[in-house]
């Protein structure tokens, strides 16, 4: 407001206007007699008489016992031992309210009601600022005494506001230009249940009962509007805040009724606000957890808390006030986390760091408030263990305990789990708990830096801002509480465990195990536990477990359960068994039913083993059980440790796995995925609640700060609240971050994703277009119906007919096992007779009875005996013999192939618009008329070749296979498919081609007995150099936790929806332990709904699945979904 | 390269050590596709005594799609034209993918044997060959002793 250059004479109009008038000697002379002599009186030593001359030099027009006050007064709100300046600053910052203003016939004097006026109207103090002179003095008095906590030492300005307000009375004079004006509360009798009905809606405008007074004449001047009335109303009268309105514009004229005129509104904070919040902490989560998870009427004490909060937050909203991005937070507190450590700032080497630190804020404060989606999933995966990383230091785990050797990030993760576990000896450079949790704030409340003074009375003043460099730049506040703090609050969290949410393949249970050899029981437990021997005295668990939940379960100290899901159980085991060298250390596993007293082996017994493997099945089973009886089970005791891999597992709380999950007790907790989130925000409440993380677990609080105003679009909120939440306890590495030594985590060898296209044949062709007409009949139906919501099980039905087809045709008619949209609808059967659909000219039989029997002579005249039927030749591919025999395909002019070559041959030919002929006598030959050998109980017949079963991609998949056989016969392959009815398929036509000595094949999916899946990936795992090894793997049921990195190359048969189930299921053979380039092949029908299955996958990897919101959400995006398919 | 289908592998190693009489094969060391071809002229025909080089190639289709092949060496034929292409039917409509290298060879081998001017390639030699078959004989031989000397 004041240009540079202008600032001598400012001033000095400034002490010839206002203060040479000696209005601060003439109010203050007469205090002394009574107040401002004591002191002295007391014993007044020659160096405050030197002080306080030299305050006078400073300020000369000070009389000698306010000098003294002041001196007195910096005493006490002085930190630094330099009261002089300290006074002086008291005296900067509070001059205009607390002297001057105490002149009666000074513009300042404006500032304050007079005591009629404020007895009457307002019968509490409104703030210092408009004190009676009679309430100043005992504020005064009690600031130099007993007094001190409640008085406000100083106040920091926050922001000013340009508030148009509203002339309600006409003034016979224009306003001056600086004019002060007051702030009244003319509502004597306020409660805030008149303001508010019952359900805390507004009853009444706040702009009714907030006035701007004339300060000479006493007279309403105006009212300001609702916005601000709202801001002022439940402020005002608090001492936390200050407000001073000071008349800035109003056109130079009187004004009469319903003019509007500028006033600038400069709002403070006062110590006192701060004062009211220094021990808040973790005891106001208990006192609130109540009242988000009941259903409360609001008392009138709640109402204004309520009032305050939503004035808080108005307010700085319009002052714009600005929380710092956490992520700044992290980064600068690495360098100077000193500096924000607020107890000792007050050297001048940290205000420099904390002026080059404001620089940062004023840069993050430019920053967009509003992320997308994807930033904001970006933000979230990325964000949360990048710093950690960098810093962890490495722990190795003894080799005479471990086997394996660690990564250096697993290291680091080994370091951050004991840490996690508070095991400090084990790991290295730490000293306490604060480490671990860093310096975490608590999530709700959010950094402010204190903006430059720009109120009126400092610009007028021309006070340097230099005087307030003693204090703070930052402040925090919890604008949902409207708690005010210095200090920074640190959340410090008792939690003994976490979440590793390393990416797929980065080696969780390898870090699990590593922590478990080094930590396998409860060192202290036990410790005491042998001294309570020694001594014989009795102390409870309770007592020397000190805090941890322990009911009237056993405590199970040297035990670590591990749940997974069945398919991983052997790999655990297996895994345990290569990395831990401990004999004394055992894993068990645990059916339910093998154990028969689970309580006495583990708490009885001398040596109970060190880990014990279970399924989520287990678990859950045991739970539904042991709500009646639980003495013996899983949940008879407390675990030391229970460890729950693929945690994603129990994401949905209402499922009995995760409420089994729940109740299991234990003292140390870990969570193990690698996918924290899949659908939606809520999955991470379900971990935190597992690992009762207080005080998110509480199921109110969670939805108060992390669903809702993830609902609402809040975003940002919602995100940076759980990620504030998981800070400490999650660890997060993806396999493109870099190491310390600036290198990616993991190398892994080039992954090749290729996506084959392959043609209909044209029975096939028939099939799609049939299914495909109907399916577009009906969503065209739905559309125009407006409908399709309705119809939509049965479009899901037409749309999984498509992709039947499109994988094979005897797909037709079951059902798709996955689809949970599908399987709610019970009893769906559809009897597809795929030959009705296709018409009667189309038999598979292109010859006449007649003919037939002709071949069929002529084969069994030239190949006699099965014998010569083993031993013939494919001219095509010099195969002899063919081999297996099903594999023969006789042309009518009874030349043998292989089923393959002939077939690829006939496609060939046709592509080139060609008659095929046969190879050998270039005799015309046809699809229909071919003739296949059968095999049935050693025996051999030829029968009509039935081409109709033949699949597209099957054939694709044959051919590639065929080559690669021929290639490198000792390839391991894997092929995925979302139909468990297609892997049978597959498993058919591929034993039918391949001679069992050219490949084995191997199926897992649901339906393997945890026995014969161990068998299953132990036989695929040993490589043999003479024969193929193909698994066909369910997309489900081994899309997760499978290591298949024996193997370096995938097909996968059909698409699915979502492209991250897919990618997992690459990752399966994509991770950690691969040596050779991957190469994945994916089969796509050409112009078929697959191709658009793609577009739908490459649409979801934009949007980001993580935000998917509900189920509503999800359905409209299927819907959308459909019509993408169909346009 | 996509690797090799064993029918390749077989028909190489038997063209190795099972050769046809007056025709040698060897597969180019960096692409095992690749053959370098002589063929020595048949008998009692104009190009008896001279030995002939031809490069082949077995494209990816291969055996669905024929192996293309092409002289080096300077010929007169009326079949066969300036750049060596060579105009026999079962590198062309009459492929079958029971046909392999080995029957291919012996095949051109046949066709030096038996020209066959009505179903011309290169059109000036077959013009010559029609008008006077003595002299485009002689001119087969000088041109054989001339650019197919064996080495």
């Amino acid at each position: 407001m004041t240009a540079e250059g202008g600032k001598g004479s400012e001033r000095k109009r400034f002490f010839h206007e206002e203060l040479e008038d000696s209005i601060l000697e003439a109010s203050l002379e007469n205090e002394d007699s009574f107040l401002f002599q004591q002191p002295d009186a007391n014993g007044a030593q020659p160096k405050e008489d030197d002080e306080i001359e030299k305050i006078k030099n400073v300020i000369p027009d000070l009389t000698y016992s306010q000098a003294s006050n002041l001196l007195k007064r910096a005493e006490a709100v002085d930190l630094h031992g330099e009261r002089i300046s300290t006074a002086v600053d008291l005296y900067f910052e509070s001059s205009p309210t607390n002297y001057k203003s105490s002149h009666p016939s000074s513009v300042q004097k404006a500032m304050q009601p007079s005591p009629a006026h404020s007895s009457t109207e307002s019968p509490k103090p409104l703030n210092m600022s408009i004190t009676t002179p009679t309430k100043r003095k005992k504020a005064l008095e009690g600031s130099s005494h007993k007094k001190r906590k409640h008085t406000i030492e100083w106040r920091r300005f926050i922001g000013a506001l340009q508030v148009n307000a509203l002339a309600t009375r006409p003034t016979t004079k224009p306003l001056q230009y600086g004019t002060k004006l007051e702030i009244i509360k003319n509502l004597s009798d306020n409660p805030a249940s008149r303001l508010y009905t019952s359900n805390g809606k507004k009853k009444a405008s706040m702009a009714n009962y907030v006035r701007l007074f004339h300060p000479d004449s006493r007279r309403e001047v105006g009212r300001v509007p609702e916005n601000i009335a709202q801001i002022l109303f439940p402020l005002a009268d608090t001492d936390e805040l200050e407000f001073e309105a000071t008349m800035v514009f109003c056109d130079n004229k009187r004004l009469s009724v319903g003019d509007t005129f500028i006033v600038q509104l400069d709002c403070f904070l006062t110590s006192l606000i701060f004062d009211k919040t220094e021990v808040r902490g973790e005891n106001k989560f208990s006192q609130e957890k109540r009242s988000f998870s009941q259903a409360v009427v609001e008392s009138d004490d709640e109402l204004e808390m309520r009032s305050r909060r939503l004035a808080l937050l108005a307010l700085f909203d319009q002052v714009h006030m600005r929380p710092h991005v956490d992520g700044v937070d992290i980064i600068t507190n690495s360098s100077e986390k000193e500096v924000i450590d607020l107890e000792d700032d007050s050297t001048g080497e940290d205000i420099d760091s904390i002026t080059n630190k404001d620089h940062t804020i004023q840069n993050t404060q430019i920053q967009q408030d509003v992320l997308d989606l994807k930033q904001l999933k970006s933000f979230y995966k990325s964000a949360l263990s990048m710093e950690s990383s960098k810093i962890l230091p490495e722990t190795t785990p003894p080799p005479e305990v471990f086997k394996l050797d660690l990564r250096p990030y697993q290291k680091q993760g080994l370091t951050w789990m004991l840490r996690r576990e508070r095991e400090f000896d084990l790991s290295p450079s730490v000293g306490s708990a604060e480490d671990v949790d860093g310096n975490m704030m608590n999530p709700l409340w959010k950094q402010f830096s204190w903006p430059r003074d720009l109120s009126w009375t400092t610009q007028r003043l021309e006070v340097q801002q230099t005087i307030q460099k003693s204090e703070a730049q930052l402040f925090y506040a919890n604008l949902h509480t409207g708690e005010f703090s210095e200090t920074k609050p640190v959340i410090k969290s008792m939690l003994k465990g976490g979440i590793l949410a390393d990416e797929m393949g980065l080696g969780k249970t390898i870090s699990v195990l590593a922590m478990i050899s080094m930590v396998p029981f409860d060192v202290k437990y036990d410790e005491k536990r042998r001294i309570e021997e020694n001594d014989d005295v009795v102390i409870t668990d309770q007592v020397f477990l000190n805090g941890n939940i322990v009911g009237s379960k056993p405590y199970a100290s040297k035990t670590t359960l591990i749940i997974v899901p069945m398919s991983l159980l052997s790999q655990w085991q297996q895994e345990f068994d290569k990395a831990c060298r401990d004999p004394s250390m055992r894993c068990e596993i645990y059916y339910g039913s093998n154990i028969s007293n689970l309580k006495t082996l583990l708490t009885r017994t001398k040596t109970p083993p060190a880990v014990l493997l279970t399924t989520y099945g287990t678990v859950q089973n045991e739970w539904s059980r042991s709500l009646s009886q639980s003495n013996t089970g899983l949940f008879s005791v407390e675990f030391f440790r229970i460890v729950i891999d693929e945690g994603h597992t129990i994401r949905n709380r209402s499922t009995r796995t995760s409420k089994s999950m729940m109740d299991l007790t234990s003292s140390r907790r870990w969570v193990l995925t690698g996918t924290p989130i899949i659908n939606r925000l809520d999955d991470l409440y379900s971990l935190v609640k597992f690992m009762k993380l207080e005080p998110w677990s509480q199921v109110g609080y969670w939805k108060t700060f992390v669903s809702e105003p993830f609902e609402k679009k809040d975003y940002k909120q919602a995100f940076d609240v759980v990620s504030s939440i998981l800070e400490p306890v999650l660890l997060r590495r993806t396999k493109q971050m870099r190491g310390a030594d600036g290198k990616p985590l993991v190398e892994l060898p080039p992954k090749e994703v290729t996506i084959e296209k392959v043609k209909f044949n044209e029975y096939e062709d028939k099939l799609y277009k049939y299914f495909l007409n109907r399916a577009e009949n009906s969503v065209k139906e739905g559309l125009a119906r407006g409908d399709l919501l309705k119809k939509y099980s049965t479009i899901l039905v037409h749309i999984l007919r498509l992709r039947q087809v499109c994988c094979h045709v005897n797909l037709l008619g079951s059902q798709d096992e996955n689809d949970e949209d599908l399987a709610e609808r019970k009893g769906f059967t559809e009897n597809v007779n795929v030959s009705n659909l296709i018409g009667q000219n189309d038999k598979p039989s292109g010859f006449t009875d007649d003919e037939f029997k002709i071949v069929l002579n002529d084969i069994n005249d030239k190949f006699p005996s099965d014998d010569s039927l083993r031993g013939l030749e494919c001219s095509i591919c010099t195969s002899e013999p063919i081999d297996p025999v099903t594999q023969v395909l006789f042309t009518e002019c009874a030349h043998a192939f292989c089923e393959n070559c002939i077939l690829e041959y006939i496609k060939f030919q046709g592509e080139k618009n060609q008659k095929p002929k046969c190879p050998n006598c270039r005799h015309e030959i046809d699809l229909k008329r071919l003739l296949s050998v059968k095999e049935s109980g050693g025996k051999l017949s030829i029968t009509l070749y039935d081409n109709s079963s033949r699949s597209s991609k099957i054939c694709a998949l044959l051919k590639d296979l065929k080559r690669l056989q021929e290639a490198c016969p000792g390839e391991q392959i894997v092929v995925f498919s979302q139909f468990s009815s297609y892997l049978d398929i597959l498993e058919a036509e591929l034993s039918s081609s391949f001679s069992s000595s050219s490949a084995k094949i191997y199926k897992f999916d649901g339906r393997l007995s945890l026995k014969d899946r161990t068998r299953v990936l132990n036989d695929f795992g040993v490589k043999d150099l003479t024969r193929l090894k193909i698994l066909l793997l369910s997309l489900k049921a081994g899309g997760v936790g499978l290591n298949l990195t024996c193997a370096s190359r995938a097909y996968m048969m059909d698409p699915w929806w979502s492209p991250s189930l897919e990618d997992q299921a690459i990752d399966r053979i994509h991770r950690i332990g691969q040596i050779n380039n991957v190469k994945v092949t994916r089969f796509i029908m050409e112009h078929s709904v697959e191709e658009k299955m793609l577009r739908i996958q490459d649409r979801k990897r934009s949007l980001g699945e993580a935000v998917d919101a509900d189920e509503e959400e999800r359905r409209k995006r299927r819907i959308e979904e459909i019509q993408m398919l169909f346009e | 390269m996509a690797s090799l289908p064993k029918r390749i592998i077989k028909e190489t190693e038997r063209l190795v050590s099972d050769p046809v009489p007056g025709i040698t094969a060897q597969p180019h060391e960096d692409n095992l596709r690749y053959f370098q071809v002589t063929i020595e002229g048949p008998q009692q025909s104009p190009y008896e005594s001279g030995v002939f080089e031809l490069e082949l190639f077995l494209p990816d289709d291969y055996p669905m799609e024929a192996p293309k092949v092409r002289f080096l060496t300077k010929i007169y034929h009326p079949n066969i034209d300036r750049l060596g292409r060579i105009c026999l039917d079962v590198l062309k409509t009459n492929w079958s993918p029971a046909l392999q290298i080995r029957t291919v060879l012996l095949s051109i081998q046949a066709l030096l044997a038996s020209p066959n001017p009505n179903d011309p390639l290169a059109n000036d030699v077959a013009e010559d060959w029609i008008k006077n078959e003595e002299a485009a004989i002689e001119k087969a031989r000088e041109w054989t002793r001339l650019y197919a000397k064996p080495k």
